[in-house]
């Protein structure tokens, strides 16, 4: 990325200090690659929860602390000792052998906790066990990842150890909810696997760089989560390989945030230190591509949906597949009644709304 | 050089530093040197903003302390004033000084530990009660103590040391009177240490007439994770046979690791040696140099 870009994603993010990427945000901006808005503020580091209350669409609800202390609580019970617990469950799970107990902590190198120290140090750590030396260490704790999204290096701190066994690096994620009766969440556990590929992804990049083969690192996580309503700890593989097609398609689609910023206007800022009104405007400015899953993973995503009242795309992807070519909801209407002629790339979405409307009048008769 | 702290004059006991100011001053140098720091960043003067935040952990420090004794004559004034209505005084005032109380728990176990163990090990075997929140704050105490009156007390409760870099590993207490080589901990240590608390725990429990359910709980909690440990019921000998079994895998590796760490910090400077390095250019100059 060059300078200019730099110095106009500080004017963008105005004078407040930039916040990271985490896995999540990865995992909700390649759910939604197409938005340059999302785009542009996550490079620049804004605050968006505080951004969209400050234009008037407080979220409504964040994470919950209670489930943050939790997960905290948790990953600490399987840490504990030197990973007592976890070696156990990995033993008795993976036949993982007696003498591999290995443990390097990689969160503060010699009380330096500087973001390239680390992953200075965790690049040689890991390339040092990838290259099979006698003393190749088995779990490593809080290494630090780098990841390049839109241009732009980002930093990943997983709360998870990267574990080798057999030669293969296997990313093991900590999570604290249950799986009762070998049942888990479908949500929580796709959350888990698409942040887990991010973390895999960042490993198999690492190792690339020093000449390891993709297959250093195993497309099989482990999850370790809470069994039943106990504080016993359970494993299981998760096969993480289509998230990983899934991220590297959307991460190679993302466009380069240089060329974001090269189009917008040179007097774009969303500083919250400038009139509420003028933030807003300049939101405008950048193009965003609202959709309804966007609720889920957006802080802003309330002030988008309400931008874009009125789109077909507001009502989710497959209507707004349907009706490729119509985009809003007038038009729609206008070309389903017949008072509005369809362009030619309209025609076919049209025959279609016609055939809606004509379904709809004689279901309803003289009610409609 | 660490034997020769034992033979120094004791003056264990109370430990706590004199703090001059109120803690109502402290609060209000620390809101104006917060600002006076803002400033000198914003001017874009590091030096001047460096010397200032040094002077804010300093003052922070204190505020710390001086919480930790208003708490401590909090706590030891209560049951002074109540006392005459009751039968039997509350238990819980700890009759020995905290660090005395982690002294006692490292000594059992012979590994370093992290706070969390430390206070289930004193809750299973020692009397009085463990305040684990003043666990942390108890190693910068300790610190700062040394380097106002180097070697003034028999031992000090400082870090363990990471074998790689000599920098002190987090959370793990251990006592400056123990050779350089059981202070620092390889890759292999956390385990050696593991299965070597287990060990000593059972040992210390066959000595115990009438043991209490915390202590066959901490050791039903150290078998669950050591394996053969819990076959045929959890007695302390199987626990310790069985971690011994595990523990001859790793011992040679692990204390082959350690001394070959252990050689290098003999080059270092006391106080690098019983505190650790940081790589932190500023500190790092003023410590070894």
């Amino acid at each position: 990325m060059n300078a200019g870009t730099e110095a106009a994603l500080d004017r963008i993010r105005g004078d407040v200090p930039a916040r990271n990427h985490n896995a999540r945000t990865i995992s909700a901006l390649t759910s939604n690659p197409g938005c340059n808005r999302r785009g542009v503020m996550d490079a620049a580091g804004i605050d968006k929860e505080r951004l969209a209350a400050y234009v008037g669409f407080p979220v409504q609800f964040g994470q919950s602390q209670f489930a943050i202390t939790r997960g905290n609580v948790f990953e600490a019970q399987v840490k504990a000792n030197g990973c007592a617990e976890l070696l156990t469950l990995l033993r008795d799970k993976l036949e993982l052998e007696l003498p591999e107990v290995s443990y390097d902590d990689l969160e503060a190198v010699g009380g330096n906790l500087s973001r390239e120290v680390r992953h200075a140090r965790t690049r040689n750590l890991l390339a040092r066990a990838a290259s099979g030396s006698e003393d190749a260490g088995t779990l490593f704790d809080h290494p630090l990842l780098r990841l390049e999204v839109g241009g732009r290096h980002v930093y990943l701190e997983p709360d998870l150890i990267a574990f080798q066994w057999k030669g293969q690096f296997h990313v093991v994620e900590i999570k604290s909810f249950p799986v009762i009766d070998g049942q888990a969440d479908g949500g929580k556990v796709a959350a888990a696997a698409i942040q887990s590929a991010v973390y895999v992804l960042c490993l198999r990049a690492m190792l690339a760089e020093q000449g390891f083969p993709d297959s250093a690192v195993a497309h099989d996580v482990v999850l370790v989560c809470p069994k039943d309503f106990s504080n016993q700890l359970t494993a299981t593989f998760v096969d993480v390989r289509k998230q990983l097609t899934v991220l590297r398609r959307q991460l190679s689609r993302l466009t380069r945030i240089d060329e974001l910023v090269s189009l917008l206007p040179p007097t774009v800022s969303l500083s919250i230190s400038r009139p509420a009104a003028e933030v807003a405007e300049d939101l405008g400015l950048i193009e965003a591509r609202y959709m309804p899953e966007c609720l889920n993973n957006c802080e802003l995503a309330r002030f988008c949906r309400d931008e874009s009242r009125g789109c077909t795309r507001v009502m989710g992807r497959t209507v707004s597949e349907d009706l490729g070519g119509v985009e809003t909801v007038e038009t729609a209407l206008g070309l389903a009644r017949g008072s509005l002629a369809p362009s030619p790339e309209q025609v076919e979405a049209a025959s279609l709304l016609r055939l809606a409307w004509s379904l709809r009048a004689e279901c309803l008769g003289s009610a409609a | 050089m660490i034997e020769g702290w034992v033979l120094l004059e004791n003056t264990g006991g109370l430990y706590s530093t004199t703090v001059g100011e109120s803690i109502e001053g402290l609060e209000r140098m620390i809101v104006e040197l917060r600002s006076a720091v803002r400033h000198a960043a914003m001017a874009g003067d590091r030096a001047q903003a460096r010397t200032l935040r040094a002077e804010l952990r300093r003052a922070e420090a204190a505020w710390d302390d001086a919480l930790a004794e208003l708490e401590e004559s909090a706590e030891l004034g209560e049951p002074a004033v109540r006392a005459p209505e009751r039968t039997r005084p509350k238990p819980a005032a700890p009759l020995l000084p905290m660090r005395e109380q982690v002294h006692h728990v490292l000594t059992l176990l012979t590994v370093p530990a992290a706070p969390r163990l430390i206070v289930a090990v004193h809750d299973a075997f020692f009397s009085g009660e463990m305040i684990s929140a003043r666990l942390t704050s108890l190693r910068r105490d300790e610190e700062r103590s040394y380097r106002s009156a180097p070697n003034a007390r028999p031992y000090y409760l400082c870090p363990a040391l990471t074998a790689d870099l000599l920098a002190p590993a987090r959370g793990l207490l251990s006592v400056s009177t123990w050779a350089m080589a059981g202070r620092i901990v390889g890759p292999l240590s956390p385990r050696v240490h593991y299965l070597t608390s287990a060990m000593q725990v059972a040992d210390y429990i066959t000595r115990l007439d009438d043991p209490r359910p915390a202590a066959a709980r901490l050791l039903w909690r150290f078998a669950a994770n050591i394996p053969g440990a819990a076959e045929g019921g959890v007695r302390p000998e199987s626990v310790a046979k069985a971690a011994r079994a595990e523990l001859v895998i790793h011992e040679e590796a692990d204390l082959y690791d350690r001394e070959a760490s252990a050689e290098r910090a003999a080059r270092l400077s006391p106080v690098v040696q019983l505190f650790g390095s940081r790589l932190d250019v500023v500190r790092d100059k003023e410590e070894t140099g």
